[in-house]
C-alpha cells in the first residue's frame, strides 16, 4: 500500500517542527527520510503513527485518513514502528514482547479467557506459532525466557523489528535502526533492511543519520531541514544536491 | 480442540467438589463454629478478599489508581439490599432459607454488578482517557458524593416511590418497612463467591489481557504501535473492578449474621483505604498478596476491636488530661494512624509490597504460554 503525505504541518508552542512537507512511499518501497538533527524526521514518524495529529495537511495509506486514527487504529491499519531509543516491554520477556503484539489478532473475547474456553487455548496456541516463528527468523529463540532488558543492545534492536513485524505490517517505519551500531554493523544491516522487505512484503520507510547506509540501502530520499522539504531524489542526485550540502556541513560565510 | 476436553472435564469436577464442599459448611458451619462472631469474621473476610482481589485489577493490573472504591462497594451493597429485600417481602417474609437463598441471592448479586459496572463504565470512560491522577480524584469524588447523597436524604415523612429518602437517610437502609435486610448469604454463597472472584482474577492475570496490562504499563506508547488500546484496555479493567468491588458490596449486605441495616457510613473513606492497604501490604498486581493483605487487615482490625474492649485497655483509656490538651486512648483511631505509617513506609522501601507481583503457590509465571 501507499504512504502519501501532502502539505503536512505540526507546530509545538511557536516552533514548527514539520512544516509543508509532502511525500510518497510507494508500494514495496526502501525511502529514506534524512536531515540533520532537529530536522523533524520524528515529528514525521510521530504524525504518520498517530502519536500527535497533524495541524494541516494529509495524511493517506491506501485510502485510509490516517489524521483521523488513533494510533492503535493505525497499527491496525497495517503500519508498524519501531523507536528512537528502543522502547521494549522490559520486565517482560523476549517472547511475551511478541505476544503482546499479538492481541490484535486474537479472535476470542475476553470472556472465553476467564472462562478457559477451547477458543481461548486456540488463541494462545496460534499466537505461540507466530510469536516462535518469528523469534526464530531474528535468531532470538534461545533468549525467548529472558527479560528483554536482559538482552544486548543489538538483539533489542532486533526484538523490537520483530514485534513491529507481529501485526504484519504494510509499511514499517524504522526510526534510527543503526544508532549506536559500528559500521560494519550498519553494512550489516542494509542487507536485513532488504530482507525485511522482501521477506515480508511491506514497504520501508527509514529515518537514519548513517549516511553510508541511507545512501546504500534506500531507493528514494526525501530531505528535511528546520521541518522543511530542502530536497528529494535519489540517493545519487541528493549526495551532489548543494542545499543538502549546505544543511550537512554549514554554509559558507 | 480435542486436547482441552480432559482438562475441562476435571475442571468441572473440580468445580462441583468445591461447590458440594462450601455448600457443606453452609450447612455444618454453625455446628462446627457456635460463635456467631468467628463466622461473622470469616465471612467478612471472604468478602474483604474479594474486595481487595477487584481493586487489584484496576489498581495493581493496570496500574491506575482508585481512591474510591468503597463507592463500588456501596453501591453494590444498596442494590443488594433493595433487590433482596423487595424480593423477600414478596416471597412472604419469615427466616431466609438456604433453599429459597437460590432465588434471590442471585438476582440480588446481578443487580449489584450490572448497577456497579455502569458506574464503573461512567466514571471510567472520561476519567482514563486522560493522563496521571484523574481516576483518584474522580473515584475519590464518585464514593464521597454516593455516600453523602444518601446519608444527607432527608428521613420521615412519606416518600415517594423512587424518593432516595426510601433508602433510610443516615440512619441506614432497614429492608421493606423496615423489617431488616433479609440476610440470605450464608457461607455457601460468600465464600463461594469469593473463590470464584479469586479464580477469575488470576485467570484474567495469566491471559493475554493480562499480559497487555503489563505491556500498557510498561510503556503506553510502544503498546499502542503494537495495536493495544489503552484506554480500552484500561477501561475494561475498571469496569470489571467496579463490578468485583459491587458483587463483594453485595455480599456484606446479604451476609448472615451481619447487621440487617446498610448505613451509608460504612462505606467512607475508611473503607477505600483499608481496601488500598489490602493491595499494598500483599503486593500490586498480585492476586494472593491482594487475599493475603485482606486476610491481614480483616483480622488486625478484629483482633484491634477486641484489645479496645479488653480490661487493660480500658482501664487506660481515659480520659488522661494533660495540661490543656485531653486524651482519649482509641487504638481503632491509633489503627489508622500505624497502618498510614506502614503504607507509606512500603511506598518508599518496598513499593511493590510484599509479594510484589509474584503470587504464591505459582508454578506458572506470566510467562505461561499454553500447557
Amino acid at each position: 500500500m501507499k504512504l502519501e503525505l501532502r502539505g503536512v504541518s505540526k507546530s509545538f508552542g511557536g516552533l514548527r517542527a514539520v512544516a509543508d512537507v509532502s511525500f510518497t512511499v510507494p508500494d514495496r518501497a526502501i525511502f529514506g527520510l534524512i536531515g540533520p538533527n532537529g530536522a523533524g524526521k520524528t515529528t514525521v514518524f510521530n504524525l504518520i503513527t498517530g502519536v500527535y495529529k497533524p495541524d494541516g495537511g494529509t495524511l493517506r495509506f491506501g485510502d485510509r485518513d490516517l489524521a483521523r486514527l488513533s494510533p492503535t487504529r493505525i497499527a491496525a491499519a497495517g503500519i508498524g514502528r519501531t523507536f528512537q531509543n528502543v522502547r521494549l516491554f522490559g520486565q517482560l520477556t523476549v517472547r511475551e514482547n511478541l505476544l503482546v503484539a499479538c492481541e490484535m489478532q486474537k479472535t476470542a473475547h475476553l470472556a472465553s479467557a476467564l472462562l478457559r474456553l477451547d477458543s481461548h487455548y486456540a488463541d494462545e496456541v496460534a499466537m505461540r506459532v507466530r510469536a516462535d516463528d518469528l523469534l526464530a527468523r531474528f535468531d532470538l529463540t534461545k533468549s525467548a525466557d529472558a527479560p528483554a532488558t536482559s538482552l544486548p543492545y543489538g538483539s533489542q534492536r532486533r526484538l523490537e523489528i520483530a514485534r513491529a513485524l507481529i501485526p504484519s505490517p504494510k509499511l514499517l517505519l524504522l526510526d534510527e535502526p543503526a544508532a549506536g551500531m559500528n559500521s560494519a554493523e550498519a553494512i550489516a544491516l542494509a542487507a536485513q533492511i532488504r530482507w525485511l522487505r522482501d521477506e515480508f512484503q511491506l514497504s520501508v520507510l527509514l529515518v537514519e543519520h548513517n549516511m553510508r547506509l541511507v545512501m546504500d540501502v534506500c531507493e528514494e530520499l526525501h530531505v528535511l531541514d528546520h521541518g522543511e522539504t530542502i530536497a528529494r531524489g535519489t540517493p545519487a542526485a541528493i549526495r551532489e544536491h548543494p542545499r543538502v550540502i549546505a544543511a550537512y556541513l554549514g554554509e559558507e560565510p | 480442540m480435542g486436547a482441552a476436553s480432559p482438562h475441562r472435564s476435571r475442571a468441572l469436577l473440580m468445580a462441583l467438589a468445591i461447590a458440594a464442599i462450601v455448600l457443606a459448611i453452609d450447612i455444618l458451619l454453625r455446628k462446627l463454629v457456635p460463635d456467631g462472631s468467628v463466622r461473622q469474621l470469616l465471612m467478612l473476610t471472604a468478602c474483604n478478599a474479594l474486595v481487595a482481589v477487584s481493586l487489584n485489577v484496576i489498581n495493581g493490573m493496570a496500574g491506575q489508581f482508585s481512591i474510591g472504591h468503597a463507592g463500588f462497594v456501596g453501591v453494590g451493597a444498596y442494590t443488594a439490599a433493595i433487590v433482596a429485600s423487595h424480593l423477600h417481602a414478596r416471597f412472604g417474609g419469615g427466616d431466609p432459607t438456604l433453599l429459597r437463598s437460590f432465588l434471590v441471592v442471585p438476582p440480588a448479586l446481578l443487580a449489584a454488578a450490572a448497577i456497579a459496572g455502569v458506574a464503573g463504565l461512567l466514571l471510567g470512560l472520561p476519567s482514563l482517557r486522560l493522563r496521571g491522577d484523574y481516576l483518584a480524584i474522580v473515584t475519590l469524588g464518585f464514593a464521597e458524593i454516593f455516600r453523602l447523597t444518601i446519608a444527607s436524604a432527608p428521613s420521615g415523612g412519606a416518600p415517594g416511590p423512587l424518593s432516595i429518602s426510601r433508602l433510610g437517610g443516615s440512619n441506614g437502609y432497614a429492608g421493606v418497612d423496615g423489617q431488616g435486610v433479609p440476610l440470605y448469604a450464608g457461607p455457601f454463597w460468600i465464600l463461594g463467591v469469593a473463590a470464584l472472584g479469586c479464580v477469575l482474577a488470576w485467570r484474567l492475570k495469566f491471559s493475554g489481557w493480562g499480559r497487555a496490562l503489563r505491556a500498557l504499563r510498561e510503556d503506553e506508547i510502544a503498546a499502542a504501535s503494537v495495536g493495544i488500546d489503552p484506554t480500552r484496555y484500561k477501561v475494561t479493567s475498571f469496569v470489571i473492578a467496579a463490578i468485583g468491588g459491587g458483587v463483594a458490596g453485595a455480599l456484606l449486605a446479604l451476609m448472615r449474621d451481619g447487621a440487617p441495616v446498610q448505613q451509608p457510613d460504612g462505606f467512607g473513606f475508611l473503607l477505600s483505604f483499608d481496601a488500598i492497604t489490602m493491595v499494598i501490604l500483599g503486593g500490586s498486581g498480585s492476586v494472593s498478596g491482594s487475599i493475603l493483605g485482606a486476610v491481614f487487615v480483616t483480622l488486625s482490625i478484629k483482633a484491634i476491636e477486641l484489645a479496645q474492649s479488653t480490661s487493660a485497655v480500658q482501664a487506660l483509656r481515659g480520659p488522661h488530661h494533660w495540661g490543656p490538651i485531653e486524651l482519649t486512648l482509641d487504638l481503632n483511631a491509633l489503627r489508622m494512624i500505624v497502618y498510614a505509617m506502614i503504607v507509606v513506609a512500603l511506598m518508599v522501601m518496598r513499593p511493590e509490597g510484599l509479594l510484589g507481583e509474584r503470587e504464591l503457590f505459582a508454578r506458572r509465571t506470566p510467562a505461561r504460554g499454553t500447557t
